[in-house]
């Protein structure tokens, strides 16, 4: 290496400074002074050149590397599984302290239940659900009660079951519902559970969708006599290729809402209100036209 | 502000997913490993996410447990806070700027990095890689800012020697074999 241009005193010094100046760590005035030194001094020049070489090397080739497949789904799944916040409202803040330490009985046992979903009775999640629920019209409460107490209080295994026992599940009449969803909702939903269930003497027809950062419900019930959303004196918020849907939040569950002349059916999750409707909107119109031809 | 807010944690820490695993990834040597470690290290973000105040740097606090989690790491995969080595060890060697190749497959530079002692492959990583300040390495690997530049140097200098050691297998200051260009 020759160093030759101003004294090898004044290269040994400005190469001590290299990697700071690299790094762009030095005070403005000693990187004038290596800038001026590296303009006249061509071995400085190309040593610099070659460490900034190495180091675009090294910054390129590590950062190449890429995420395994799934990591980022399993993340955001664990952190579901061990999350004892889950059910708390999203706009909780300071300034609910005070009502939230009024029921802060009832809230341990849910945090407890949570933690081990099997423990938490029927009882208290019939409490949670009336806590919750309070502002919500009855009608809409028939679809978030069965979503809390079914899809909110599971378990999940692993890998979700093959169609085949959802089909046997849901039995001939519904089965067709599973691939009809699946087409209208974005392909990171999955279909995970399929089944029907009975919440306080009501059947229902449940499909339950998770992505990697929500769980969605699908919810249909038949609709007892008299029973109707217009009834209820709610307003649609939208149409969706004529099928008006209806809306209500309760803590952070978004609840839509829409009917045929025999159903009721409902999209509940922990969405955003926008995408929750969105869903519905996706889903209502052939949902619809499914049920009317049964 | 609701921070527990899960939509809200995975906003602001997700993004940071690649520089982490990458960063485990060449301090662990094993990429299962390192899956292992980086979801630990948003594990434990998560539950201590009420205490991190948003629109500070999501990006170092989760480089900080990074750091944390592989420094206490069960297995003793490493230390980053103490070296083992003299810390002039390689200065001998070193003085001499040997020849590197012009063109270094990813591969090349990626083994030559795995051989530089962990201890000055972390500093190389989080100053060269992942462009956090002096300030901020020393923060990370709570270390002073001299060792840092100490530990960055040298960490460079070594490896540019092994990166040499690739030029001599081609025989030194010569061009690279065929197929062997990046």
């Amino acid at each position: 290496m020759k160093i030759v241009d101003f004294g090898q005193r004044n290269c040994e010094k400005v190469r001590r400074y290299l990697d700071s100046y690299i790094s762009n760590e030095l005070l403005v005035e000693s990187n004038l002074e290596v800038l001026r030194h590296i303009e006249q001094c061509s071995a400085c020049s190309q040593e610099l050149e070659t460490r900034v070489r190495i180091r675009t090397s090294v910054q390129v080739a590590a950062r190449r590397e890429e995420v395994p497949p799934g990591l980022e789904q399993k993340i955001r799944r664990e952190i579901r599984e061990r999350s004892p916040v889950r059910l708390w409202p999203s706009d909780f803040s300071l300034r609910w302290m005070s009502a939230v330490a009024a029921l802060l009985l009832i809230s341990t046992a849910i945090w407890i239940g949570l933690r081990s979903r099997r423990e938490l009775s029927s009882k208290e999640q019939d409490a949670y659900i009336g806590r919750i629920s309070s502002g919500l019209s009855n009608i809409l409460q028939v679809g978030l009660r069965d979503h809390v107490h079914c899809a909110v209080f599971r378990k999940y295994p692993k890998d979700p079951p093959a169609f085949a026992e959802m089909a046997h599940a849901l039995g001939p009449q519904y089965a067709g519902l599973v691939p009809l969803v699946k087409t209208k909702v974005p392909d990171e939903y999955r279909v995970i559970l399929a089944h029907r269930c009975h919440v306080q003497g009501r059947s229902y027809v449940h499909l339950v969708l998770r992505s990697p950062s929500s769980l969605l419900s699908l919810i249909i019930t038949k609709k007892n006599p008299g029973e109707s959303i217009p009834a209820a004196q709610l307003t649609p918020v939208l149409e969706a290729a004529g099928v008006p849907v209806y809306r209500a939040a309760a803590s952070q569950f978004q609840v839509a809402a829409f009917e045929t002349p025999a159903y009721l059916a409902f999209v509940i999750s922990d969405l955003p209100e926008e995408r929750n409707l969105q869903l519905a909107a996706a889903i209502a119109p052939s949902v619809q036209g499914f049920l009317n031809q049964m | 502000m609701n921070r527990t807010n899960i939509e809200e944690f995975e906003a602001a820490a997700l993004p940071h997913l690649p520089d982490l695993f990458r960063t485990a990834s060449r301090l662990t040597g094993d990429r299962g490993r390192a899956e292992d470690v980086v979801q630990e290290v948003y594990l434990q973000a998560w539950k201590s996410f009420h205490r991190f105040t948003l629109g500070t740097n999501c990006r170092a606090w989760l480089f900080k447990i990074l750091m944390n989690t592989l420094h206490h790491d069960r297995r003793k995969w490493f230390s980053l806070r103490s070296t083992q080595l003299a810390e002039n060890d390689f200065e001998q060697t070193l003085m001499y700027a040997p020849p590197v190749p012009e063109k270094l497959t990813d591969q090349e530079v990626l083994s030559a990095l795995d051989r530089v002692p962990t201890e000055f492959r972390a500093v190389v990583l989080l100053a060269d890689v992942e462009e956090f300040s002096y300030k901020e390495v020393a923060h990370l690997l709570e270390i002073p800012i001299g060792t840092v530049m100490s530990r960055l140097s040298r960490g460079r200098k070594l490896l540019r020697e092994l990166l040499a050691g690739v030029a001599r297998s081609y025989g030194i200051g010569g061009a690279p074999q065929e197929g062997k260009g990046a």
